[in-house]
């Protein structure tokens, strides 16, 4: 089970992509989630590419099912 | 409907692109993004490389619709055996005219030298090639013509802007650049009997738009309107997504249906071209199990209106005898269903 993302996680959700997310979502299968697909996936992991300084692999990403496993994913 | 009255056959098909093939990398240098994007760009579009009427590195425009129109058609009337003086009515699609007036199928007649016929030219996406067709068949079928050009192009330079921050691109306006591509395509169709040339035994398009919002949204601006906020080019990529295979798949059956034929009978299909990732999938779920596909997008990326152009090219020179094609089409902009059959007969 992945952590709790932080704060600015779920700011990023609302200001970037538009998506206002309730704790359950953060958990929730990405399936499930309204309005989720793979552009939203890209302009989330931009986001984070720029927040963390960071450069992510699509690869590894993928394999993240919910919001929280893919902020655990990103950070790691 | 099958073009009746007369027998109507494709005796030959050319395209043109412009510059060098561009793959993405290609893309991401230009434009600062990273691994990560051209990871995501594969695996969700596809596209190896693309062709642009532009300078990538410039922005300056280097071809334009009637240039790679003009190409087109001189290789579709060289492999047709044909010239300019055998062309009695000329068709083409495009949404992206070089301008509004004069029309592009005009601008190509002039330079091909053909004048005195009468010309059309549709406004028209991804379906455009199989409306021209369509409106092409219509007035050969008619009697009043022997032999149409039919053409179909598109050329986004006007709506790459290659000092975009993609990063910061909204997404309906950021899957523009890496989907689409520049190109031309052409077709001679003729009521001439030519042995060996493709039979047209069938063309429909169809307006399935009604209480549908559009797919995909090109707009154009003048003088007083052109500082409107409205982005020029959107589309609902999702609604795209959801769609178009239905869409595709109705066309099929429908096709099948009118000419009696089953799904083993197929030898090629040229399924619609959106990106390579959505055409795989459309084309498993049409599953026709003996067809080979004749697919272009992967290598062109997104040419609208000249995508079933580069595919009746590759079916032309691997077509054998008998066999059947059957192509489907799908425009999302206000969603045109389109689809034609062709057939080679055992005896040519």
């Amino acid at each position: 089970m992945a952590e709790t993302p932080p704060d600015w996680f779920v700011e990023i959700l609302r200001d970037e992509l538009d998506i206002d997310v309730t704790a359950d979502d953060l958990t929730r299968s990405l399936d499930e989630l309204p309005g989720w697909d793979s552009v939203k996936l890209l302009t989330l992991l931009v986001a984070l590419e720029r927040h963390t300084g960071a450069t992510l692999s699509l690869p590894d990403l993928l394999e993240a099912r919910t919001l929280a496993a893919v902020h655990e994913t990103a950070t790691r | 409907m099958p073009p009746v009255g007369r027998t109507i056959r494709v005796v030959g098909a050319g395209t043109a692109l412009p510059g060098p093939p561009l793959d993405t990398a290609a893309l991401a240098g230009r434009f600062g993004m990273d691994g990560l994007w051209r990871q995501w760009v594969d695996t969700f579009i596809g596209t190896r490389t693309r062709h642009l009427a532009l300078d990538l590195e410039t922005g300056e425009q280097r071809q334009t619709l009637a240039d790679l129109a003009t190409a087109a058609a001189r290789a579709a009337l060289d492999r047709a055996g044909l010239s300019a003086e055998d062309v009695d009515v000329l068709v083409l699609g495009t949404a992206t005219p070089d301008t509004l007036m004069p029309t592009a199928v005009n601008v190509v007649a002039d330079r091909l030298r053909i004048d005195g016929v009468p010309s059309f030219q549709l406004q028209s996406g991804c379906s455009g090639a199989v409306q021209a067709i369509d409106v092409a068949a219509a007035l050969l079928g008619s009697g009043r013509y022997r032999t149409a050009l039919v053409l179909g192009g598109d050329v986004i330079a006007k709506h790459y802007d290659v000092t975009a921050d993609l990063g910061a691109l909204p997404p309906d306006e950021l899957v523009n650049y890496v989907l689409f591509g520049d190109g031309a395509g052409a077709a001679v169709l003729t009521t001439d009997d030519v042995p060996g040339a493709p039979v047209l035994r069938a063309v429909r398009t169809r307006l399935s738009g009604l209480d549908r919002e559009p797919g995909q949204t090109l707009r154009w601006y003048g003088l007083a309107d052109r500082h409107k906020a409205e982005p020029p080019a959107s589309e609902d990529y999702k609604a795209i997504e959801e769609l178009v295979p239905a869409l595709a798949e109705e066309v099929a059956e429908e096709l099948l249906d009118d000419l009696g034929w089953d799904r083993d009978d197929i030898s090629y299909l040229l399924p619609p071209q959106l990106s390579p990732v959505m055409t795989d999938k459309i084309t498993s779920r049409l599953a026709f199990p003996l067809a080979k596909e004749v697919s272009c997008v992967a290598d062109t990326g997104n040419t609208g209106n000249a995508l079933l152009f580069f595919q009746l090219e590759a079916l032309l020179a691997d077509m054998a005898a008998p066999a059947r094609a059957l192509a489907v089409a799908i425009e999302s902009s206000k969603w045109i269903q389109s689809g034609l059959a062709l057939e080679r007969s055992a005896d040519g």
